[in-house]
């Protein structure tokens, strides 16, 4: 088995609103991304893969904060670490991030190398600006990014420009893990396509060595990552390859993402989330049972008063969370 | 609407404000129901009486029923307001300047104080080191320090209608009293007079009443001038915009009250009324409201739902009414919120250059202003004159700007703590 | 550095239109009233208000040199040429003091206490309501709701209630004046001292107003840019909070600096009314006398010299604005 570069044991994390309430957005996560692979997350918005993209970096700000449970980083637990440390040796060089807004990431007043000196003066604050130009300058090039863009404000670029300077610069400092938080979101189909491209290519320079995709776009991760992981209400409630993820689902809820329909690869780019009835729990009083169940078109009473945990297949890698056993749930869609 | 409504008064910010605004409007429209008053009125001969009950000593005299009380402390609290502890250290220090040893000297002992003074005290005597002013005082001092310490009654006088020689009618005892709720006239002067002495309350709550008409007849103006500029250049665009964001540019540089001062000051006196005023006011304080919403209006011009409007081939009123408006609403009320309030401190600032409403039919907050600093009640220690005025001034626009900032923290999320 | 002067160019043609605009007003909205200052001049002679010798002087004198009995636009065309020339005729209140002779004594006191104070009020306004935005909690709750109670207080309420705290009550500091009555201007170290002395009151008034306003403000704009997406990103790529809180602030100071250019009109107005409450010999109070006095001309002077000073501090603060925020040059370089 190949190396593990990113491992979560059972994350939790929580936000406590202004009303002093407690929200687990991200409950009792585990999952590990080797070396060379790509994870893509998907999931409804506000299920939690935002927040847990967040969260793997063990860098907190209220509102969000740890709660329980282990990140080990190229095998490194840097739960226990005081956060100046995580920011000084961790963020950034051995795990990045691509926030879900590039359009807003960078500092409107700032050119893009001076805050690329800041970026890697936090790290390694003897490093002369001349080191920092030369090296952004590599970086740029290599991810086929011209120079010339160091030297200007972020209102002189494009959108999709902004946010292939984004993603450049997240990887200035080669980090092993990055996260990509719907980085192609807001973009044009296009210059989508291009920002896909540009981070495959990161993971094939091996300018990073794992990749963590999120996205609302279950199919769009088919072309972009080798396993997937679904969430709902700040639970896994299913993982596998992309392959198994997408075409052969066994929740209920994935398969609800995925539609009825099993489409061809050249048209599944352009199938794009279908409504399911009904709206998530609210985790402020999380249900006893399965959290999924008021929307499930297989609810059975057992459901709703028994808590329900991750069933993990015998290849190990995949797994879901269903009181129902495969079998079943493959007649039940067999016969839909 | 209801749901935005219910949200705004959960706003606690909101609610202070609103709470305290309509308390203001509630006495505003109470207080001259119980206190029919003309506001203006002029009672008092001479200016600033302090606030206080005032009894007419006449029928106080001349009360039917005088009742006898034995009050222990009486003739102590007669002698504290006659003679205070200022005036026995002057007392003390005259009599020290006029060679009296200062150890001799008790100020304490109003007896023997009073008996050095009556020995001592005589006015043409020249004391070296004393002013005019300070002479003069002690002549005052001495007056009314006669007849301090008597216990007799005083004897009530008329002159007989043949002889001319006074009479004795009556006598007034030192035990004597009266029961206020039997003297007939009383009036109750809770903030005193002002210069022309005119009940100050009265004239507060009415000239509170004029200063918020004049601020919603600004504000209103205002607004809707705003409104139609910014709705217009926003929505039609092209040359039109170009037009109108040229004119409010121009409006924002040049300052608003200098128009204010050349406007009312050639309006003239005569026909410078509360009206007037608020009109003027009105028409030189367009220019936010008419930046704000143009901008709004741009940012929904190409909005889906507006666009679908044009398609179904709906007339630009009826775009401009029902699918720009409802969404522009609430900045327009937050912009008149304050442009009452703006409108208010305007009239204000007018009135103490001299350049508020024709002075004579009613007060406005701004003249009281005026004529409280004119008679110099802030350095003869008036207070009553104009700190409540100023008080009010603040109470409006505090809580003005309290809904203001309560409505903005509910609209623009970002605001919210 | 091409970029910049395009934006100043820009700025210039603006500032000289808007110059043209304010001659324009001032010239033609007291002759639009019905009470037109030739005709008050006029009826003050008739009534025999004024029935000196010297009033009709001013009248004449005023009359040669505005042309009043020429047509509008050649009245017009003079009015232009003697203002450039610094000649607004001679106050009809302090005859026979010249109006400019006037306006040139007062106009350096405001300056010196006006200039000052915005800018002392600003500065600390702007700290405070940073601090507000980032410390939050304690420090937020008191600050907030007082400094929305101090912007709303007017600017002469702040006079009086320090003039009454401070000048009549404790008597620290003179009520009174911008220098001691019984001392001649000069440069002797009393005189200097009273002026001092004097200045503290109508300062700190002004200083207070300034910071209420700036305090809130700045701290609504840094609390939207302390949530903005590139506070986020800089923290997740290892940026120290310290220096994030340099990026917000600098740029939360910069809508800022642009209130101000749009606001200093209305501070100024304002701070003109406080001047009065201290008679303070600066343009608020000669407004005060000439408003009494019916002095036209010299009204219309003060406020001619009010709006150049206002749209010059506007003017120059842009150019300030223009040199701090990059996006200004970049944005002219297309």
């Amino acid at each position: 088995m190949a190396y593990v570069m990113l491992e979560l044991k059972e994350l939790t994390t929580k936000y406590i609103t202004r009303f002093h309430e407690d929200v687990y957005a991200v409950d009792h996560v585990s999952l590990k991304v080797e070396e060379g692979k790509s994870l893509g997350i998907a999931g409804e918005s506000g299920c939690g893969k935002s927040t847990l993209a967040l969260s793997l970096m063990g860098y907190y700000f209220a509102p969000l904060h740890y709660t329980s449970g282990e990140i080990i980083i190229d095998g490194k637990n840097i739960s226990g670490m005081k956060p100046d440390d995580i920011r000084k040796t961790i963020l950034g060089t051995e795990i990045a991030y691509i926030p879900q807004a590039a359009m807003n990431a960078l500092n409107p007043t700032q050119k893009i190398i001076s805050f690329i000196n800041d970026v890697i003066q936090a790290h390694d604050p003897a490093t002369s600006k001349k080191d920092c130009y030369d090296l952004a300058r590599s970086v740029f090039e290599n991810v086929g990014l011209p120079a010339e863009v160091l030297q200007k404000y972020p209102v002189e670029l494009s959108g999709g420009m902004k946010q292939r300077t984004v993603i450049a610069t997240s990887v200035i400092l080669s980090p092993k893990v990055l996260i990509a938080d719907e980085p192609s979101s807001a973009l044009d189909v296009t210059t989508q396509k291009v920002v896909i491209k540009m981070l495959r290519d990161l993971m094939e320079k091996g300018i990073v060595k794992s990749m963590i995709f999120i996205t609302h776009e279950l199919p769009l991760l088919y072309n972009v990552t080798d396993d997937i992981m679904v969430m709902y209400a700040g639970q896994i409630v299913e993982s596998g390859t992309a392959q198994q993820t997408v075409f052969d689902p066994l929740h209920p809820y994935s398969k609800g993402l995925m539609g009825s329909i099993i489409v061809p690869e050249a048209g599944l780019r352009d199938h794009k989330l279908t409504a399911i009835p009904g709206v998530p729990p609210n985790l402020k009083k999380p249900p006893a049972g399965c959290r999924f169940a008021d929307r499930c078109k297989y609810v059975i009473p057992e459901c709703k008063t028994n808590s329900v945990g991750l069933h993990v297949l015998e290849d190990d890698k995949r797994a879901y969370r269903c009181i129902l056993p495969e079998e079943e749930l493959r007649r039940y869609y067999k016969n839909a | 609407m209801k749901n935005t409504l219910r949200q705004v008064f959960q706003s606690g910010k909101f609610l202070v404000g609103f709470c305290i605004f309509v308390a203001l409007l509630l006495i505003v429209f109470l207080y001259p129901i119980f206190i029919p008053d003309p506001p203006l009125a002029i009672l008092g001969q001479g200016t600033f009486f302090p606030p206080g009950i005032y009894v007419s000593t006449f029928d106080s005299i001349n009360s039917q029923t005088i009742y006898t009380l034995n009050l222990p402390d009486a003739a102590a609290r007669r002698i504290d307001t006659r003679l205070n502890d200022q005036q026995r250290q002057d007392i003390k220090d005259w009599l020290v300047l006029d060679g009296i040893p200062a150890d001799q000297i008790d100020i304490t002992n109003t007896a023997q104080l009073l008996d050095l003074w009556g020995k001592n005290y005589d006015p043409n005597k020249d004391i070296p080191g004393l002013t005019n002013a300070k002479r003069n005082y002690y002549q005052r001092l001495s007056v009314s320090l006669q007849g301090l310490l008597l216990t007799a009654g005083q004897i009530i006088a008329l002159p007989n209608a043949t002889t001319g020689a006074l009479e004795q009618t009556g006598a007034v005892n030192q035990s004597d009293y009266v029961n206020i709720g039997q003297v007939a006239n009383v009036r109750v002067l809770p903030l005193g007079t002002d210069n022309f002495g005119r009940d100050v309350l009265t004239e507060l709550v009415r000239a509170a009443g004029v200063s918020l008409e004049i601020g919603f007849v600004a504000g209103i103006i205002a607004t809707l001038i705003g409104l139609s500029l910014g709705l217009l250049g926003g929505y039609v665009g092209g040359f039109l915009d170009d037009i109108i964001m040229f004119i409010t540019n121009l409006f924002l540089v040049i300052p608003a009250f200098v128009l204010l001062i050349l406007i009312s000051f050639s309006i003239g006196q005569e026909s410078r009324g509360a009206f007037t005023i608020a009109v003027v006011i009105g028409f030189t304080s367009w220019v936010w409201t008419a930046r704000a919403v143009r901008s709004q209006v741009i940012s929904l011009r190409n909005r889906d739902h507006v666009n679908l409007s044009k398609l179904s081939g709906h007339s630009i009123t009826h775009i401009i009414v029902s699918d720009i408006l409802p969404y522009i609403a609430s900045y327009v009320v937050m912009a008149l919120i304050l442009q009452i309030s703006s409108g208010i401190l305007a009239e204000a600032g007018l009135s103490i250059l001299g350049l508020g409403p024709r002075t004579t039919e009613m007060p406005t907050l701004g003249l009281m202003m005026n004529w409280a600093m004119i008679y110099q009640a802030q350095i003869l220690g008036k207070w009553w004159a104009y700190f409540p005025v100023l008080l009010t001034i603040a109470l409006i626009t505090f809580s003005m700007n309290l809904m203001n900032t309560g409505l903005d923290q509910l609209f623009n999320p970002a605001l919210r703590d | 550095m091409k970029g910049y002067r395009k934006y100043f160019q820009n700025k210039l043609i603006w500032l000289l239109v808007t110059f043209v605009f304010a001659f324009i007003l001032n010239f033609t909205l007291p002759r639009l009233m019905p009470g037109d200052p030739v005709s008050a001049i006029v009826s003050r002679l008739a009534r025999g208000m004024s029935n000196s010798t010297g009033m009709k002087a001013v009248y004449e004198q005023y009359t040669a040199l505005f042309g009043t009995n020429k047509p509008i636009i050649e009245q017009f065309f003079l009015y232009v040429g003697n203002v450039l020339q610094g000649n607004f005729g001679t106050s009809f209140s302090q005859y026979p003091r010249t109006v400019a002779d006037i306006l040139s004594n007062a106009i350096w006191w405001t300056i010196g206490l006006q200039f000052p104070a915005i800018i002392v009020g600003w500065l600390i306004g702007n700290t405070l309501g940073a601090l507000a935005a980032y410390l939050k909690k304690g420090f937020d709750k008191v600050l907030m709701p007082v400094s929305i109670f101090v912007s709303n207080f007017p600017a002469f309420g702040m006079a009086i209630v320090l003039l009454v705290v401070f000048g009549v009550g404790l008597k620290w500091f003179p009520t009174s004046g911008g220098y001691g009555f019984d001392l001649m201007p000069s440069f002797t170290l009393s005189f200097m001292w009273s002026v001092i002395v004097h200045y503290q009151l109508p300062f700190w008034s002004i200083v207070l107003i300034a910071i209420g306003g700036q305090a809130i403000g700045m701290r609504s704009m840094a609390i939207y840019e302390l949530n903005a997406d590139y506070v986020k990103y800089a923290r997740f790529l290892g940026i120290k909070d310290r220096k994030i809180v340099m990026y917000v602030f600098r740029n939360a100071m910069l809508p800022q600096i642009t209130g101000l250019a749009l606001s200093i009109g209305t501070m100024v107005g304002g701070a003109l009314v406080a001047e009065i409450i201290f008679s303070y010999p600066g343009l608020g109070t000669t407004l005060l006398s000439a408003v009494t006095g019916q002095d036209f001309p010299l009204i219309s002077a003060t406020t001619m010299i009010v709006t150049i000073m206002v749209l010059v501090a506007n003017f120059a603060i842009e150019l300030v604005y223009g040199f701090i925020d990059p996006r200004i040059k970049a944005a002219q370089m297309d």
